[in-house]
């Protein structure tokens, strides 16, 4: 922990430099997402602009946790303590998992998109 | 008794106390909203209707992530004012900190508001997936003529008898109370505040319990009257069931000490012995029960339009002749015309898209039949704009004229995004969004023009764009006229603000947003405590009061962690 005026000092210039950042990739987010020269992938939002939109929001957020929350210099305790929360995070975005291996099947099932339709005959129409 | 290890480390972990317990806490925060973006992802995944993507204007959401941002350097910026010492600084950055705090909270606010006047109405029946298409904007503001709805200007919707156009209107002549529920105050206060003047609510008869008349035949109706008759009611349920219950105990004891059954297992209520015993008592308490009402009539002369808020008497429970409001309160009588009036800026056929590909229709043919685009307009604006060349007066209504004019925009759209290979998104074929409404509507709705507009791409097709602060937080009705519907209430399939109810985008929009809104108090309560009762701590103990605020930040932090991902989700994607 910095504890001298000296390394304090220091560290207030790293903070601003930190939130110029942050600030300067929100930005880039939105410039992603809605300025046209910039939209990668397909026309319009798809996956791969989740994925750019999603490592942009995973960059800062480490920015945020190593700078301003410390964890770049911080006790074993600690990062065993909220890596168990990130687990248990990680797990639960795993669990919608089961969904897709265990679907609710009745009916006509004619798309594999999943939409039930009692009305819809078993096999397509010729045309 | 001096509190160990608040400010200096503990030797096992080399940490102070607090900052364990804050990391523990932030820990299971984290499994919180994991939990909760994980609901997002599987609502969103395995959504069975066109997730609205990218709905949210991202100017608000924009300048609160610069403010969280902001007040995360400056709650670091406090506490190392506190390491070195500088109460004075302290308190201006805490002071920053908590007005960023406010300014997103304020932000929260109006964008709240927008979506809770924001009114969305899905068309149902008709055509061949049954329409589905839907319609947004904001509901006018009408008051009763007689039977008839009359318009009210917006300035003018706090004035007596004024209320929204999207209320039911039921002619009511009968009232019955379910006695049984005893939590009638809300319903009874609404109507007896619309009654109007000459109208009187009146028992159709006496009440009597056991040969006493607790209420006579005219009494007028009032919360007193009615929770009077509660009373009695329940009174006499309850000696009714003391009653039966003597019965079932002496019961009990016959088939116990005089039929020598000893197992008493519930099986024995299986048994015929047991069964022809209670079906005697039956006999034998009827005559003695007091048996009253369940119900009481009233009985409305003359006949009144009660205004009904469609939450308060939800869709299956009435019908042309009756409602059921939810307090099992009957109402009888004839519902009126109770249309839904609205200025519209935007129509969205994504759903309607949806169930036609499903059915292999092709979705611009079914869109086309939507009444949306074909009913006939009842203002209709009457200016007899002829389409060019053909000598006839125009017929169509609004939303065909810029539907038509959409039709010509996305011409031009797929043709320029073909030359990248590209083609539009299901958004762009299938919704005119507020600002496309209003650039039809300024090129008088000719889709020559607008196909033109487009293609000369100089900015003549828009009046507004991103970062117009008239369309701050949504479509501003206050600057803009948008076309005007009268929705008739068999057209409405569904209708909701845009709250939980509409959809599950809107449901896990409020509870994650709600949730993060409320750690943005709760942190900004801690920090305030810091700063307004922290000087007495800075005095006698300034590294214990610079721990809690390393603490109070950390939590801070993690708020604004939390928004980082919640703002490209929500808005952005």
């Amino acid at each position: 922990m910095a504890d001298s005026p000296e390394e304090i000092n220091k560290k207030k210039k790293l903070y601003m430099v930190i939130g110029g950042l942050l600030f300067v990739f929100t930005a880039i987010t939105v410039m992603v997402a809605t300025f046209e020269p910039l939209d990668f992938g397909e026309h319009g939002f798809d996956h791969v602009d989740a994925i750019i939109g999603l490592a942009i929001a995973a960059f800062k957020a480490s920015l945020v946790m190593l700078i301003f929350m410390h964890l770049n210099h911080e006790k074993k305790l600690i990062y065993f303590i909220y890596g168990l929360g990130l687990v248990m995070a990680f797990f639960c975005m795993a669990l919608i998992g089961w969904a897709k291996f265990d679907p609710i099947r009745f009916g006509n099932w004619e798309h594999a998109d999943g939409f039930y339709n009692p009305e819809k005959p078993a096999t397509k129409p010729d045309h | 008794m001096e509190i160990p290890f608040v400010v200096n480390a503990r030797k096992d972990t080399g940490l102070f106390n607090s900052k364990v317990g804050i990391w523990l806490f932030l820990a299971s925060e984290v499994t919180l909203f994991g939990g909760l973006f994980s609901a997002y992802l599987f609502l969103r995944l395995y959504a069975d209707y066109p997730w609205p993507e990218r709905a949210l204007p991202v100017l608000p959401g924009l300048i609160n992530t610069f403010v969280l941002i902001a007040s995360s350097v400056t709650v670091v910026f406090a506490w190392a004012a506190l390491k070195m010492r500088e109460w004075r600084k302290f308190q201006i950055y805490m002071w920053i900190t908590l007005l960023c705090a406010l300014l997103f909270l304020g932000l929260k606010g109006v964008e709240y508001k927008a979506k809770f006047d924001h009114q969305a109405v899905r068309i149902s029946g008709g055509g061949p997936v049954e329409d589905f298409g839907i319609l947004e904007g904001h509901v006018h503001y009408v008051k009763l003529d007689g039977d008839k709805l009359e318009e009210v200007p917006y300035e003018n919707r706090h004035d007596e008898g004024v209320f929204p156009a999207n209320r039911l209107i039921f002619k009511a002549s009968d009232l019955t109370f379910a006695l049984k529920r005893p939590a009638h105050e809300a319903y009874v206060d609404m109507i007896l505040e619309q009654t109007p003047e000459g109208s009187s609510i009146k028992l159709v008869d006496d009440y009597v319990v056991d040969g006493e008349t607790i209420m006579e035949k005219g009494t007028e109706l009032s919360i007193d009257v009615l929770s009077d008759l509660e009373d009695s009611f329940l009174d006499a349920r309850a000696r009714d069931s003391k009653i039966r219950t003597q019965f079932e105990k002496a019961s009990w004891a016959w088939i116990k000490n005089e039929q020598g059954v000893t197992d008493m297992s519930t099986y024995v209520v299986e048994t015929d012995l047991w069964k022809d015993r209670r079906a005697a008592d039956v006999v034998a308490y009827t005559p003695l029960m007091l048996s009253a009402a369940a119900e009481v009539a009233f009985k409305i002369e003359p006949p009144f339009n009660l205004v009904l808020d469609p939450d308060d008497t939800p869709r299956g429970l009435r019908t042309n002749e009756q409602v059921r409001l939810r307090d099992d309160t009957v109402v009888k009588g004839k519902m009126l015309d109770s249309p839904i009036i609205m200025g519209v800026d935007a129509i969205d056929f994504s759903y309607t898209a949806q169930r036609a590909e499903l059915e292999d229709i092709d979705p611009m043919e079914v869109i086309k039949t939507s009444w949306i685009l074909t009913h006939e307009a009842a203002h209709h604006d009457g200016d007899g704009h002829a389409e060019e060349g053909s000598g006839k007066a125009d017929h169509r209504n609004d939303f065909k004229k810029a539907w038509d004019c959409h039709t010509a925009w996305l011409k031009y759209e797929t043709e320029r995004l073909k030359e990248d290979g590209r083609v539009p998104t299901d958004n762009d074929k299938y919704r005119v969004n507020w600002d496309q409404m209003l650039a039809y509507k300024k090129l008088d709705y000719d889709p020559e023009a607008v196909y033109n507009a487009a293609k000369a791409d100089d900015g003549s097709l828009y009046s507004t764009h991103l970062f117009d602060p008239s369309g701050f937080a949504g479509a501003n009705h206050k600057k803009y006229e948008f076309p005007h519907i009268e929705i008739p209430r068999d057209k409405i399939g569904f209708e909701s603000t845009f709250t939980p109810k509409w959809n599950t985008y809107y449901a896990i929009y409020f509870v994650i947003t709600g949730l993060h809104g409320l750690h943005v108090i709760g942190g900004a309560l801690v920090l305030g405590y810091y700063l307004f009762f922290g000087r007495k701590m800075y005095e006698s103990n300034p590294e214990w009061l610079a721990n809690r605020v390393e603490v109070g930040g950390l939590f801070w932090h993690f708020v604004d962690l939390v928004w980082i991902f919640l703002f490209p989700i929500l808005y952005l994607m």
